[in-house]
């Protein structure tokens, strides 16, 4: 750190931060920190599960898209066998990368440097002139590097850099409940739709993990044009805490989704009878999995650390068209204090009417991603308050984020007794303890804890503990 | 020999006119007259931007599926109006831009186009400036329009936008291009 700027943050700070969170705080100048980066991309990307990609990504074998966990470059190759891979992208030689494009297929990467191949399953092919130039060097030694961990769930590729931990099903938790809504609902699963859209903003990741961790509270104000033009119905874009649907926030295991629905109705997240009809089915799904599936209008949620997805109904991209679904999910890549990439994917059930898949490829396009009528106006946001973190005000004045909404003190907030899925449930989505919840777990690792020591209680409900 | 000079003399001046309605789009777009720029759209529009593919041999690939902008008439109007809205925070203040529209070519005898109708290719650079800042970045594109006579100006029948990169430095798209 370049002298005068500003002091990192101590062992003292993250442990005055910890405990401020149980008051609903959490220090601004966190927001901004190069030494808290170094930290985060330590022992949170170097330790967690990071989603790669999609299985429908990399179809065929040979198929190959460029990855990344933090600031390390992979390929994320299905091999001959069929087998997906994640290989570490530097020529086991001298270092030099061997995969250019951003996607592609190919049944060898060959380095650009000296020549040496490698098989789509990393494992080295050939080395030029290697009697005479490196004749006792074991070939089988010199594949390119695997990552340590790499699960498949649903088709969703997700990796670790540890060589040990939980696996991905304990990571995941009985978070999976949910997910597998998503995912099993449409018989043949989910499939992406096209390449993932990219970009770069000047932001920190935390400021978009809050708000995927149920920030029902910003949607009707930072969307309102949403609202005014009517391309989301008053339910799915409305005020938080309003309304006649059923809301809930749910914690669980770490993870967190927020709901809104309608109790008894068949919702399902307005997706045609058609579809609803010749494609959902019981099969995977438990009754409770079903009737959640069937109530719901749309789902915001964050895996920890860095996963996040959309599932809505009732939107649309012209006022006179029909209201249409989408399914959205992405990752935000830390590429400093200030700078992070995100990824965004747009997915439909693989086995719909390709026209439907279409429409919602549209949906996912006109409301999220780089275009999205409600996106544009989240990412300057963030920006924002990235900016403001980064000065001495915020050091100096110890100026503390307020994230009290929903704790006893400050709102009725109560346990939904009678919530048919695990973790916990919260009666309305006027609360911010999804982002407590990111926060303590952050804190956890940071400190070089157990993750799950912040993943046990209930975030508000004090009486509860 | 006259008459082939007649030609390229009147080819001469639909190029200029062609640019001339450019130009006057971009000063539209940056002025951010929003509506006035839409009276130029047409209403059976298709205003596309694929994603761009970065691959290890070829130049130039688009995805079949994906993309940023797919819009029709209605759709497009909405994200107009959309600006209109004093919730729509990204462009308020708006976005400083200034497009630079070159290298464009016009060619008519696609069998496609109808009596009317000018296919348009140009070279479009855009600046862009936002906020309290001194920070600026650029869109690069090629655009491939279809052009309709309407009076003595054109509308905008078809327009695909070719975007040069693959990651985009910019927190979001919120202006047309
Ligand atoms: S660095 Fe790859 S062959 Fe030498
Ligand atoms: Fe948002």
């Amino acid at each position: 750190m370049a002298a005068g700027d500003k002091p990192s943050v101590t062992e003292q700070a993250l442990q005055d931060a910890r405990d401020s969170l149980d008051e609903g705080f959490f220090p601004l100048e966190f927001f901004h920190d190069e030494n808290l980066h170094d930290l985060e991309m330590e022992r949170i990307f170097g330790q967690a599960w990071v989603f790669i990609g999609h299985e429908s990504e990399i179809p065929e074998p040979g198929d190959y898209a460029r990855r990344y966990i933090g600031d390390d470059a992979f390929i994320f190759v299905r091999d001959e066998s069929g087998e997906v891979n994640l290989l570490f992208d530097s020529c086991r030689h001298r270092g030099a990368q061997v995969c250019r494009a951003e996607q592609g297929n190919t049944s060898h990467f060959r380095c650009p440097y000296h020549g040496w191949t490698y098989k789509n399953d990393g494992d080295a092919a050939g080395i030029p002139q290697k009697s005479k130039a490196f004749k006792n060097l074991d070939r089988e030694e010199y594949g390119l590097a695997h990552v340590p961990r790499l699960e498949t769930y649903e088709g969703l590729v997700f990796a670790s850099l540890a060589e040990e931990g939980p696996s991905f099903e304990e990571w995941l938790g009985d978070f999976k409940w949910y997910f597998d809504v998503h995912m099993k609902l449409p018989e043949g699963g989910m499939e992406v739709i096209g390449e993932p859209h990219r970009w770069v903003i000047d932001a920190n990741w935390k400021t978009i993990a809050d708000n995927f961790n149920g920030d029902s509270y910003h949607t009707a104000w930072a969307h309102g044009s949403v609202l005014d033009l009517e391309l989301g119905g008053e339910e799915t874009v409305g005020h938080a805490g309003t309304g006649d649907s059923l809301d809930r926030h749910i914690h669980c295991d770490g993870h967190t989704t927020s709901m809104r629905g309608f109790e008894d109705e068949d919702v399902f997240l307005t997706y045609p009878e058609g579809v609803v009809e010749d494609l959902f089915t019981k099969e995977d799904l438990s009754d409770a999995q079903w009737k959640l599936a069937r109530q719901a209008l749309s789902f915001t949620g964050a895996i920890f650390p860095n996963f996040g997805f959309l599932h809505f109904g009732d939107t649309t991209d012209d006022p006179e068209k029909d209201v249409a679904p989408f399914f959205t999910i992405r990752k935000w890549r830390p590429l400093g204090p200030d700078k992070m990439e995100l990824w965004s994917w747009g997915l439909a059930p693989k086995n719909a009417p390709e026209e439907f898949k279409e429409r919602m490829y549209k949906m996912y396009t006109s409301n999220f991603g780089p275009t999205g009528n409600f996106e544009q106006d989240d990412v300057p946001i963030w920006k924002g308050i990235t900016e403001s973190a980064n000065g001495q005000f915020a050091s100096s004045q110890n100026l503390q984020l307020n994230y009290q909404m929903g704790l006893e003190w400050m709102s009725e907030m109560e346990l939904d007794d009678e919530w048919l899925g695990p973790g916990f449930a919260y009666s309305e989505n006027l609360e911010e303890g999804g982002m407590r919840l990111f926060h303590e777990q952050w804190y956890e690792m940071l400190a070089g804890n157990d993750r799950t020591d912040a993943t046990g209680t209930p975030m508000n409900v004090q009486e509860d503990q | 020999m006259l008459a082939e000079r007649e030609e390229q003399l009147e080819a001469l001046l639909v190029e200029r006119e062609v640019e001339q309605f450019l130009y006057y789009e971009a000063e539209l777009l940056d002025n951010r007259e929003l509506h006035e720029w839409f009276d130029h759209v047409a209403d059976d529009i298709n205003y596309r931007m694929p994603r761009r593919l970065m691959r290890e041999n070829t130049a130039s690939v688009f995805s079949e599926r994906g993309y940023y902008f797919n819009e029709d008439y209605g759709s497009l109007k909405a994200r107009v109006e959309r600006f209109d809205s004093e919730y729509a925070w990204a462009e308020r203040p708006p976005t400083r831009t200034r497009r630079y529209v070159t290298n464009v070519r016009v060619t008519r005898d696609d069998e496609a186009l109808a009596e009317d109708e000018l296919f348009v290719e140009a070279n479009l650079l855009v600046y862009l400036s936002r906020g309290d800042s001194e920070k600026h970045t650029f869109f690069s594109a090629r655009r491939e329009d279809v052009l309709r006579r309407r009076g003595d100006t054109f509308e905008i029948a078809d327009r695909e936008i070719r975007l040069d990169q693959t990651v985009l430095s910019t927190d979001n798209i919120s202006i047309f291009l």
